[in-house]
């Protein structure tokens, strides 16, 4: 078997060839292909630049020759091979690093800001060139989690109480002060509508609290706990949560809003839950092995990406009744998965950081191997999060603890 | 009529050539009648004897068919012995028997004179003389003879074979057919029916196949092949010669001829190690080959090599050492186990002695020798506290309440409680009240340890009670349900070994008068109202309501380090520093159960984890063991022990390696800090 006949396609217009069938040499590999593809659009158009594709046969990454390709993936080679090229993603470049002063917890990137939340107390909010925008104190304790609430505005710590934040452009204020949880608040997230959000806990309670800021808010006079009050009266208004979810038997370690009314949650008794977010009731549990500690969800491809304290990342469908079933298992890691975000643009792409000091980006279409390691870390990381910025570049960015600082990959 | 009725048995009497004298007398007066009468009386003519026995027999046997005067049957004639007559004629007038008056005179005179006397016979029946004709005495001599009685049957016909084999033309008998042979017979159909019908029922198999199998018996399948009987299959041959090669011969090839650095070898070899006994040599012809010297010393050798040969195979018995193993499961198969170690804790500078998880499992508590009690975030590993204190740290227990946030350090003689203020504020708030609500009491009890509340800058670090002890204290254990501390201040000989405290108030008992032995570690039950001291090489279990010894477990070990109870309370792990692992089933014995002897160095430490089946040991050797310890409710099924799974990840200082395991309150993760000032978690 020397020669395979193929035919290329591509969804992308730019790179439009005929479609016509090839024979291609079977030993070919990536390099050869993307030659082939380059030649043809070259005869076609005058001022085409050269431009290193990827290709994808049935769904799956080429990564070897195309001929040991097809025999692992059973394919005949008797056929026309039906070979799709994609622009080859280049690998993400560390382009800037934001030193900051104690371990950051979490990290959420907005177009224009990243907030983080940290070990010191406090959370900052950083503009994309790395310049330090604002400092958030307040908290009396570590700050677990952060996220944004509305673009500009508001913004969302979690540590031990969640703290709801007004922030203008020099000046912040905490707006509410949520009280309720048992335990430390280890996640909190906003609902797409951006007037709840949820917040889970170390005491295995979900609470939905309203984001609304309202001015005359109630301040709720709790009588019997005469120092909390004095520390709202610091702090601002104190609220109630709107509703409280029980189930999990452990600690919440990373809630989600799958969409307005659905919400997810993974927990430390290796569930991961779903549950209406209006009647409050449990739709469906994923049962996983190993304790979670990280979930993402990707509206563009429904599926949910698990972290846990084993080497995988896993890919769930949020949608199966049936419990436990495992869609894809990404196994490359050698620690604990502590962070895994769904790519906000493209469908199949996450990334996951791991305690093992590296961050993966992973494909779906090519889940032996991760699509590149970003290993310019040399301690634990704790959370990676995507920002769009502009209209096709990404930055992923992560956290590490040894140096304290937040790298930016510029990813076109 | 009646002469007819004569004539006619006469004639059958004829046929058989007799005729009885006594019926001469009315044959002749019946000569009227029949003239033509077959018999006439004829004196015999023939000189011939006649047996007179053998002849009166015939004549009484004829006389019992023939008689027809006499009518009183055939009876035995004895009966008219003693009467004058004889019988009954036919007109039932007597017969009379004939006078009889000869004497043996007349009868020698009778039979030398009378000729017929040789054929005269006495009738029984009438008693009268007979003289036999001489038809009758013709037929008696053929009667003897064997001949047939009449003359004139012929014996010898020619023989007619109606039915031969040879077939006819025409049939014997012109007879037609039977109807019965034209229509179908009707029991035949009645007995095909009843075929046809067995058939149908399957009660026979018409044309069943034959089974083309031999059916033979096989005379040996069964028979024992180290039976005497098979004994000569296990003929074991004489060894053979080995033929000789090229080396032996008088020219051998110059390949196999030894130059001179192998001879040199050969010569220096030990007889027995060389691989050839000879040295091969070259000779021009055969007729230069000298003898052979050590012709002699072979055959000995070969005679030996035969007569120690082995004659019988051995059957040795072939056991697989695997089976000898008990049949455990597979490690696989019990999990969850910690496996892989997945976080470092790292901050200590000097050995951790001892660790603590949190009731919730959110926090870790290390005490070390560098003088700090550090507090770790459990799954990040962040240090989020450092706690000085006043010296080496031995101890520390985190109280298992999760309504009260404190943590027990010992260090030299002191007892610190700690408040780390982790956790929900309010919890570490009303801890902070339930001591500060402390009363004094009226009477002050006269105690052995002294308590005071920090203040200043010991409170602000978190200290809230510090209790001084005559001794320094190496270990602190809390109670399941976090009221009371118990501390172990070792010392040989001495009373107060062990304290309980009681810590909502303030108060410190010694709960033994006496203590035998070093106590090395005590703990409480974590159900019932026991309480377990561990001393160099017993553990005693005290009942505290009772306030006496309940059971004295013997370790059979030189000197233990450390105890764990399990969850259950019905089993006690012990660690040695003698490299054992003792596990006693208090319901079983007072013995260990198990001992394991898996560490290469002394055991350090101890635990039982509160959910899973796992036990975990560490050791010098700087290894962490994790056991499956599945105990199980049926009180007659054992305890199951699996060693599952070693965990490395230590380094081993002044030969110290861990120091203190301990696990996850609900994952199955172990904790193990070791003499390297590191804790590691393995998940």
């Amino acid at each position: 078997m020397s020669q395979v006949q193929a035919r290329f396609f591509t969804e992308n217009k730019k790179y439009l060839i005929d479609d016509v069938p090839f024979s291609i040499p079977a030993a070919s590999e990536v390099a050869d292909l993307s030659g082939v593809i380059n030649k043809l659009l070259e005869a076609k158009n005058d001022g085409h630049k050269h431009v290193e594709f990827d290709f994808l046969v049935r769904g799956q990454f080429l990564r070897t020759s195309l001929a040991s390709h097809m025999e692992k993936e059973n394919i005949s080679t008797e056929e026309v091979v039906e070979i799709e090229y994609v622009e080859k993603f280049t690998a993400p470049q560390p382009e800037e690093c934001i030193m900051h002063d104690d371990w950051i917890s979490s990290v959420e990137a907005d177009s224009e800001w990243i907030l983080t939340g940290s070990y010191d107390k406090t959370a900052r909010i950083w503009s994309m060139e790395g310049k330090a925008v604002m400092t958030v104190a307040g908290h009396t304790d570590v700050v677990k989690d952060v996220a944004w609430m509305k673009r500009g505005e508001n913004l969302q710590t979690g540590s031990l109480v969640v703290n709801d934040w007004n922030s203008e452009r020099n000046k912040v204020e905490a707006r509410h002060c949520c009280r309720g949880h048992a335990g430390s608040v280890d996640t909190v997230a906003v609902d797409p509508t951006r007037t709840k959000f949820c917040s889970g806990s170390w005491d295995k309670m979900l609470k939905i609290w309203s984001a609304v800021p309202t001015v005359e808010e109630d301040e709720i006079e709790e009588p019997n706990r005469p120092r909390k009050k004095q520390k709202t009266e610091q702090m601002g208004l104190t609220r109630t949560p709107l509703m409280t979810f029980s189930g999990h038997n452990e600690a919440v370690s990373s809630v989600l809003w799958v969409d307005a009314e659905e919400l997810c949650s993974a927990s430390w008794d290796h569930t991961i839950r779903l549950w209406d977010a209006e009647t409050g009731e449990q739709k469906s549990t994923l049962t996983g092995s190993k304790v979670f500690n990280s979930i993402s969800y990707s509206p563009l491809c429904r599926r949910l990406a698990s972290g846990s304290t084993d080497r995988h990342v896993r890919l769930w469908d949020p949608r199966s009744k049936d419990g436990s079933l495992v869609l894809l298992s990404l196994t490359s890691h050698n620690g604990w998965v502590t962070a895994v975000r769904w790519s906000p643009s493209h469908e199949h792409q996450l990334v996951s950081g791991s305690l093992d000091n590296v961050v993966k980006l992973w494909d779906t279409r090519s889940c032996k191997a991760p699509l590149y390691d970003l290993a310019a870390h040399e301690d634990k990381v704790l959370c990676v999060d995507w920002t769009e910025n502009g209209k096709a570049i990404f930055v992923i960015i992560l956290t590490c603890l040894d140096l304290k600082l937040n790298y930016h990959y510029p990813y076109v | 009529m009646w002469c007819g009725n004569i004539r006619r048995r006469s004639a059958g009497c004829q046929q058989r050539g007799f005729w009885p004298s006594f019926l001469e007398a009315s044959v002749k007066n019946a000569h009227t009648i029949s003239s033509q009468s077959p018999i006439s009386p004829s004196p015999p003519q023939s000189e011939q004897e006649v047996d007179k026995i053998s002849l009166l027999v015939f004549i009484t046997f004829s006389v019992r068919s023939q008689d027809i005067r006499n009518t009183v049957g055939n009876i035995p004639m004895e009966w008219y012995k003693d009467y004058p007559h004889i019988g009954y004629d036919l007109d039932g007038k007597k017969i009379f028997k004939p006078i009889r008056n000869k004497d043996e005179l007349d009868e020698f005179l009778d039979k030398m004179e009378n000729p017929d006397y040789w054929r005269t016979v006495q009738d029984k029946m009438t008693g009268a003389d007979i003289r036999l004709s001489d038809e009758q005495v013709d037929l008696v001599h053929r009667l003897q003879q064997g001949k047939f009685g009449d003359v004139n049957f012929n014996e010898y016909e020619p023989a007619i074979d109606f039915f031969s084999n040879e077939v006819m033309i025409h049939p014997v008998t012109n007879r037609p057919q039977d109807k019965r042979s034209f229509i179908p017979s009707l029991i035949e159909k009645e007995k095909v029916g009843k075929l046809v019908h067995a058939i149908k029922m399957g009660w026979i198999k018409p044309r069943r196949p034959k089974e083309t199998t031999p059916q033979y018996y096989d005379l040996w399948a069964k028979e024992d092949p180290n039976s005497i009987l098979g004994r000569h299959k296990m003929h074991v041959p004489a060894p053979k010669m080995k033929l000789p090669g090229h080396q032996e011969s008088y020219n051998p090839p110059p390949e196999y001829l030894l130059s001179e650095e192998e001879r040199l070898a050969w010569e220096q070899q030990d007889p027995e190690d060389r691989k050839l006994s000879f040295l091969p040599q070259k000779f021009a012809c055969l007729r230069a080959v000298p003898a052979y010297s050590r012709f002699i010393h072979e055959r000995f050798e070969r005679c030996l090599d035969l007569y120690l040969c082995p004659r019988q195979r051995k059957m040795r018995v072939n056991v697989n050492p695997e089976d000898l193993i008990p049949k455990l499961p597979k490690p696989k198969d019990l999990q969850p186990f910690p496996t892989t170690q997945s976080l470092v804790y790292r901050g200590h500078s000097s050995l951790v002695r001892s660790i603590s998880v949190s009731p919730s499992g959110q926090w870790l508590v290390s005490g070390s020798d560098d003088c700090t009690v550090r507090f770790w975030e459990v799954s990040t590993a962040r240090c989020l506290k450092t706690v000085e204190v006043g010296g080496a740290v031995k101890g520390v227990a985190w109280n298992p309440n999760p309504s009260i946030c404190l943590v027990a350090v010992s260090y030299d003689d002191t007892v610190v409680l700690l408040n780390p203020g982790l956790g929900d504020r309010l919890v570490c708030t009303a801890t902070d009240q339930l001591i500060s609500s402390y009363e004094e009491p009226e009477e002050v009890m006269d105690q052995s340890v002294q308590w005071a509340v920090a203040e200043g800058e010991g409170h602000e670090q978190g200290h809230r009670l510090i209790l001084k002890h005559p001794k320094a204290v190496r270990q602190v254990t809390w109670h399941g349900k976090g009221d009371y501390l118990a501390c172990v201040m070792p010392d040989n000989g001495s009373s107060l070994q062990v304290v309980i405290h009681q810590v909502s108030k303030r108060r410190t008992q010694n709960p033994f008068r006496k203590n035998k032995g070093l106590v090395q570690c005590v703990s409480f039950h974590p159900i019932r109202p026991y309480f377990f001291v561990a001393t160099q090489r017993y553990v005693r279990v005290y009942n505290l309501i009772k306030q006496e010894l309940t059971k004295k477990l013997m370790a059979n070990c030189k000197w233990i380090s450390s105890m764990a109870i399990h969850p259950g309370g019905d089993n006690v792990i012990c660690g040695s520093y003698d490299c054992r692992l003792a596990w006693f089933d208090l319901d079983l014995s007072t013995k260990p159960y198990k001992v394991l002897r898996h560490h290469k160095k002394a055991l350090r430490s101890v635990a039982y984890h509160r959910h899973y089946p796992l036990f975990a040991s560490g050791s010098d050797d700087g290894s962490v063991i994790v056991c499956h310890g599945m105990v199980y409710n049926d009180l007659l099924q054992n305890p199951l022990i699996v060693p599952v799974k070693v965990l490395k990840g230590h380094t081993i200082t002044h030969d110290l390696g861990v120091l203190d395991v301990t696990f996850h309150p609900t994952q199955p993760w172990v904790f193990s800090s070791g003499a390297d000032g590191t804790v590691r978690l393995f998940t």
